[in-house]
């Protein structure tokens, strides 16, 4: 009811107690849900404000049908696809309903919400935070660099430094996200991974990745200050003169051969390139 | 307001200067703690410590009834007095609380316990039970905001988490810095050109500023890490092989090296014993009391000893009656441990009775903000009422 359901406030000790009564004969053997009719608690239940006999199957369907659920429901749908401040109580009842109406259907609740208007709109521009495996993703894609591939257990070891161990999240309620992605250890830990891209030692065996053929693509004899701009416009969203000329510097004293890449890893560590 | 704009702006840095910008390196001189002054360590014992199995009640006619496959003998407990007694894997606390370094604090929790593990773990963090103040600061992130600081700008790290999981809501605050790391390495920067941002100038607590401020800190807490490291030896303590004493063993370093932390947090999982109680518990017990005496034998051995404060804590007990699974679930008062030290040994307050129970669960003795309150004025200094929101009765924790 906490998680995944309800939520907190919407029910009570009693409520979970008597629930624990309908699950009554709920088992698992030998890895195969099993229902042991032998244990199931028969009686009378009063479960959020209703009563009856209640089965498992019964007090799932009463949980689904709460205004509670589709809210709840809505509401991860929306701290998932939008940033802070973006989706107002309005926007929110309005998706709990239409869940609601929809039969708690996900994924017409997902083509509604990357159809809208609100996803699509400037406040929902680089306003959260980008989780581990996200940003990783995106930043080996938007620079083209999957093929070939990196090596997917290194990436996976890098999630697990920036905070996100797959399939290991801290405890029942997963990752909390958000902010809460940026801490020292995990923003180190970006920076090393941007390094780490700069210098090709995310694939086996280390290849130094080449950005001069993806600069050249988008900006065709262009020169080294037209690729800088190019890379900080993909990577951050905008790029100003005096910006650039900050990378430039970084990028200068390095060998000629490593500038693209130097100044790309400088554009991946900074603060900007963390935000979705 | 800021605009995209402004939040470019940056100084570039050159790999071989020092990757602090200016601005932090004299804030961080300013506010320079004393050498001798005093830190918290916080141990969170997650999931829900038994604690009528940690400090056990063996006189309590209740107990042998409550507990049949669960109870333990009481001619194996380390006993501390003519009532209750230490499990026997707690040879580790025993040890320091014969020497005087140890206080237990007994039936601890609040008013209208919580079963859930999220909320109650919130109360604990926030000391508040109202939720819509259950992302905000927690009770340290306060008392690190109050505290006074020379030239009032926030120094580099004010708290540091030890641990892979996030930062506990205890230590979020609105100005002080508290650093997360798993390993000593997670401290460790590759050499990469910098681009150090500037934290735009306003107030607001926009997206921008916090990521400016977070990528900051942890780039200015690489280097002072750095630092001290060079100037340290590392002369190996006796440790046990455990991931608790591991993490403890950092905190020791990090203490060593001059960090001005005024908190060290650390979590030791795995105590919601629901089944199978008896090896779980008491695995992670053994490995709780021998990593806190390693621990303070390290500290003393450095020479710290009066500096700090171990203070270790369950989110709530568990019930009193065991289940039909060997475990117990979740339940409501516990013990507490404060050690170190400058504490008074003994146990605080009285046992709570088995058999006088509330709903199956035991009555709570002591609410956990007296023993925040004891530790906010008379450890760390910072008045306890302006965080709690009221005053709490201090606890004698102290030696006089």
């Amino acid at each position: 009811m906490e998680l995944f359901t309800l939520g907190i406030g919407h029910y009570t000790e009693t409520d979970v107690k008597e629930s624990a009564r309908a699950l009554t004969g709920w088992t698992v053997d030998d890895d195969q849900f099993q229902f042991s009719a032998a244990r199931h608690d028969e009686g009378d239940k009063m479960i959020l404000g209703q009563e009856g006999a209640f089965t498992g199957d019964q007090l799932v369907e009463l949980l689904l049908n709460q205004p509670a659920t589709a809210k709840r429901l809505g509401w991860r749908i929306c701290q998932t696809f939008f940033g802070e401040n973006v989706v107002g109580e309005a926007e929110l009842s309005q998706l709990a309903e239409g869940l609601t109406s929809h039969r708690l259907d996900t994924n017409w609740a997902l083509k509604t919400v990357l159809h809208s208007e609100l996803f699509f709109s400037e406040k929902n521009f680089r306003s959260r935070v980008m989780g581990p495996v996200e940003w990783i993703v995106g930043s080996l894609r938007a620079l083209e660099q999957c093929d070939p591939p990196a090596s997917t257990l290194g990436l996976a070891d890098w999630s697990e430094r920036m905070g996100q161990d797959l399939f290991y999240p801290p405890n029942v309620g997963g990752w909390n996200g958000g902010r809460s992605w940026l801490a020292s250890r995990t923003i180190i830990a970006r920076a090393n991974y941007a390094h780490a891209l700069a210098e090709g030692k995310l694939w086996h065996p280390a290849q130094p990745p080449s950005f001069e053929a993806l600069a050249e693509k988008h900006n065709p004899s262009g020169r080294f200050e037209a690729h800088i701009t190019w890379f900080a416009k993909l990577l951050l969203g905008q790029a100003s003169p005096s910006f650039v000329n900050e990378i430039l510097t970084a990028a200068k004293d390095a060998p000629p051969e490593e500038r693209l890449s130097t100044a790309i890893a400088c554009l991946l560590a900074h603060p900007q390139s963390h935000l979705g | 307001m800021t605009t995209r704009r402004d939040f470019l702006k940056c100084t570039c840095l050159v790999p071989l200067a020092p990757l602090v910008p200016s601005l932090f390196t004299q804030a961080a001189h300013a506010a320079q703690a004393k050498p001798d002054s005093r830190s918290l360590v916080v141990i969170q014992l997650d999931g829900g410590n038994d604690g009528i199995n940690t400090v056990v009640p063996y006189e309590d006619d209740g107990y042998a009834r409550a507990r049949s496959k669960l109870r333990l003998n009481p001619n194996r407990l380390h006993k501390l007095d003519d009532s209750v007694g230490l499990h026997p894997s707690l040879t580790g606390a025993k040890s320091l609380f014969d020497e005087g370094q140890l206080a237990i604090v007994q039936g601890v929790g609040y008013p209208n316990p919580s079963r859930s593990h999220f909320r109650s773990m919130r109360i604990w963090h926030t000391a508040r039970f109202d939720e819509e103040q259950h992302d905000s600061q927690g009770w340290l992130g306060r008392a690190l905001d109050i505290e006074k600081r020379p030239g009032g700008v926030p120094a580099g790290e004010n708290s540091i988490y030890v641990g892979d999981q996030q930062t506990p809501v205890a230590l979020w605050s609105r100005r002080s810095n508290a650093i997360a790391l798993t390993r000593a390495d997670d401290l460790v920067l590759e050499g990469i050109r910098m681009l150090m941002p500037s934290v735009p100038g306003s107030d607001e607590d926009t997206l921008e500023r916090f990521v400016s401020r977070q990528v900051l800190s942890a780039y200015a807490v690489a280097e002072q890490f750095r630092k001290q490291e060079a100037r340290q030896r590392d002369k190996s303590a006796n440790y046990p092989d455990t991931a608790l004493a591991e993490r403890l063993r950092l905190i020791s370093r990090l203490l060593q090296s001059g960090s001005h932390a005024r908190v060290y947090y650390t979590i030791q999982s795995g105590y919601d014993t629901h089944s199978a109680q008896l090896y779980a518990h008491s695995r992670l017990l053994e490995e709780f009391g021998d990593a806190l005496k390693a621990f303070l034998a390290d500290l003393s051995h450095a020479g710290l000893s009066d500096r700090v404060v171990v203070f270790a804590f369950s989110e709530f007990g568990r019930r009193v009656k065991e289940n039909d699974s060997q475990g117990t679930d979740h339940g409501t008062a516990g013990p507490v441990f404060v050690a170190g030290e400058g504490i008074a040994s003994g146990l605080i307050g009285e046992p709570p009775s088995l058999t006088d129970l509330e709903d199956g669960d035991l009555k709570i003795q002591t609410d956990f903000r007296r023993i925040y309150a004891t530790l906010l004025d008379q450890w760390l200094t910072v008045p306890s009422k302006d965080i709690l929101d009221s005053a709490f009765r201090n606890l004698n924790l102290f030696k006089a």
